[in-house]
């Protein structure tokens, strides 16, 4: 696996999250559990960070209301529950192992 | 540059204000280390720094039409109906995390209602309120300012109109005309935040006649104009903010303020005039005002998420929680609170475009929402007691807590589990205390029956806005009384 600039291994994921009114679960517990799980194969940064491979979009209900249009245009991967995280995080483990 | 400040920029900004305080009778020289002001700051400070949080800034910041930048939501004016659900959702989210009023919306919403206001006055009359307004507009986005949105007037004697009172000055009116603007006199009761604000925005409070011209008028101010006193108001327990920083105050970080603010022969010059003496578009902003004020009452499904929360938590410290009627009643919690949540999102969903371009709220169901609201924070709040048991006013205080002498005692007795400490008991407790009759119980229950008009004020307007022709001929077509295109 190859980041955009063509570097091994290591990814970088631009993270934008929802307003967070009513989440349904605990967006930033998920994230930092995605974060302890991946370790050094993965960076998470703002998503105006121009470095990032990708957006992680992370809304705490499935209406998932989030301004997505203003974000840059680069691949985005959904979560809005605690099992899309979980399935994001296997995901992204198998890229990174590859 | 826009700025968009945070929490210690707004406060250090509110340092800068020199206005003038009176509590207790006497003058608050440190307005914002007062220790009976300073939850309330900190509760208006959350507004800022929330809107640096990338966990939340979707919601509390918005692109400015006016120059295309990021901005705090709280000033902004709403571009589309996904802004006006954004608002529903901000005051839930902020109401969630402060379990108080945050103060900043009654600014955010007399913005918007002036926008669609002064662009109405201008097409009729030709006057230049808009492009006024517009400037001011910039200003408060620009400099990120919290504005006090100040409408209700004293209003004396409530059978009389304003023209009509024994004071003249029992609804703010203006007293002199010059050359380079205007002078008014009057007062603005229950003024939310008003110590906070670095502006205060000045509109009528009711419908106002030809012979009420002089009352017809809508100004800002900074908050510090020369001629301004406030009057803190009491809550109920404000003093126990005096007495530390000890779990009796039930909410250790947040509070609100009202205030009574005096106006006494203050200059408003031309450019921050936004009415002045077109009395018939009175009620235009009253109503639109309301509509949306009436909307922002969604902060109390967020304070109403809090004490769900604290409802269900002395539930499982008291060892009730699997009892069937009080899990039912939690149940009914969340049915109220969510249904509330329905009102402020449906009105906002069904929003609609004024000329101005500014989109505003469905009235009818903005009053419907608000008129949920003087009711069901109630039921919540008495669904908490219920489930709280009596030791939530009963209970001994922090410091008998910690007193050497009795303090085993009230561990002692107040202990229901093992696994809890009698501390924990205590402290939510007092939270439930503090928001169904302590000092946030002014926010959730009497703001919740009066803020953004009495009851009865939305009834009005159920009555008027429901299309009443519209169900009878349903009715009546359907029983054969008219003929309609039913399917036969
Ligand atoms: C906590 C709190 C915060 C607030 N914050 C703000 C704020 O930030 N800015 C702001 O501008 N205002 C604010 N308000 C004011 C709020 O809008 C008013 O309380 C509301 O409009 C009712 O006015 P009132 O309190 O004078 O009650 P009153 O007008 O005295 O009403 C009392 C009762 O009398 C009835 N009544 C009154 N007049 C008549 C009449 N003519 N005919 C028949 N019945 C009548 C009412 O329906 C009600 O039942 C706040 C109020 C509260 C309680």
């Amino acid at each position: 696996m190859r980041d955009r600039k063509g570097r091994p291994g290591k990814l970088k994921a631009g993270i934008k999250y929802c307003g967070g009114c009513r989440p349904e679960f605990d967006r930033i517990a998920a994230v930092k559990e995605m974060k302890e799980a991946l370790g050094e194969a993965i960076e998470m940064v703002r998503m105006d960070d121009e470095e990032a491979d990708f957006i992680l979009v992370v809304t705490g209900c499935k209406t998932a209301c989030v301004d997505v249009e203003s974000l840059p245009l680069k691949a985005k991967k959904y979560i809005s529950s605690l099992s899309d995280a979980r399935r994001v995080m296997e995901e992204l483990a198998n890229k990174t192992k590859t | 540059m826009n700025k968009l400040m945070n929490a210690k920029e707004y406060e250090e900004s509110l340092r800068k204000l020199k206005l003038k305080v009176y509590m207790f009778g006497k003058r608050v020289e440190n307005v914002v280390d007062d220790p009976i002001i300073r939850p309330s700051m900190n509760a208006v400070a959350a507004t800022y720094e929330y809107a640096h949080k990338p966990e939340h800034e979707d919601i509390m910041t918005a692109t400015s039409h006016l120059t295309g930048k990021k901005i705090n939501r709280f000033t902004h004016i709403h571009q589309g109906v996904d802004d006006l659900v954004k608002k529903s959702k901000m005051g839930r989210l902020l109401g969630s995390q402060t379990a108080c009023c945050f103060q900043r919306c009654v600014g955010m919403d007399a913005l918007n209602a002036l926008s669609i206001t002064t662009h109405a006055i201008d097409e009729k009359y030709g006057t230049e309120y808009n492009k006024r307004f517009l400037k001011y507009l910039g200003y408060v986005q620009e400099n990120d300012l919290t504005c006090d949105g100040a409408m209700t007037d004293p209003k004396g004697n409530r059978s009389l109109s304003p023209a009509k009172q024994f004071d003249p000055d029992l609804f703010m009116h203006v007293v002199e005309e010059r050359p380079d603007g205007i002078v008014v006199s009057g007062a603005k009761a229950h003024q939310t935040g008003a110590v906070n604000s670095h502006e205060v925005i000045v509109m009528p409070t009711i419908t106002m006649r030809e012979e009420d011209r002089d009352y017809a008028i809508s100004f800002a101010l900074p908050s510090d104009a020369e001629g301004i006193t406030y009057i803190m108001g009491r809550q109920s327990c404000d003093t126990r903010k005096l007495e530390g920083l000890t779990f009796d105050r039930g909410n250790m970080f947040y509070g609100g303020h009202e205030a009574l603010v005096v106006f006494d022969r203050v200059f408003v010059p031309w450019e921050r005039v936004f009415m002045y003496k077109e009395y018939d578009f009175s009620t235009m902003l009253v109503e639109h005002f309301a509509a949306y004020h009436r909307q922002s009452y969604a902060c109390k499904v967020g304070v109403g998420d809090v004490l769900i929360g604290a409802a269900q938590t002395i539930a499982e410290y008291n060892g009730a929680e699997r009892a069937s009627h009080v899990k039912d009643k939690i149940i009914e919690m969340n049915h109220l609170n969510e249904t509330l949540f329905c009102g402020c999102i449906a009105c906002a969903a069904e929003g609609h475009r004024e000329p101005s371009g500014t989109y505003q709220n469905d009235l009818l169901l903005a009053n419907v929402h608000k008129q949920n609201v003087t009711r069901f924070p109630y039921e919540i709040a008495r669904i908490a007691q219920d489930i709280a048991g009596g030791l939530m006013v009963t209970c001994p205080s922090a410091a008998d807590l910690a007193s050497p002498e009795v303090g085993k005692w009230v561990e002692k007795y107040y202990r229901t589990r093992d696994d809890v400490p009698t501390e924990h008991r205590l402290r939510i407790l007092r939270l439930i205390e503090n928001i169904t009759m302590g000092t946030a119980a002014v926010g959730y229950l009497t703001e919740s029956m009066h803020g953004a008009g009495s009851p009865q004020a939305q009834r009005i307007m159920i009555a008027r806005l429901v299309n009443m022709k519209h169900k009878q001929k349903a009715a009546k077509e359907l029983c054969g009384i008219e003929k309609g295109d039913q399917v036969s």
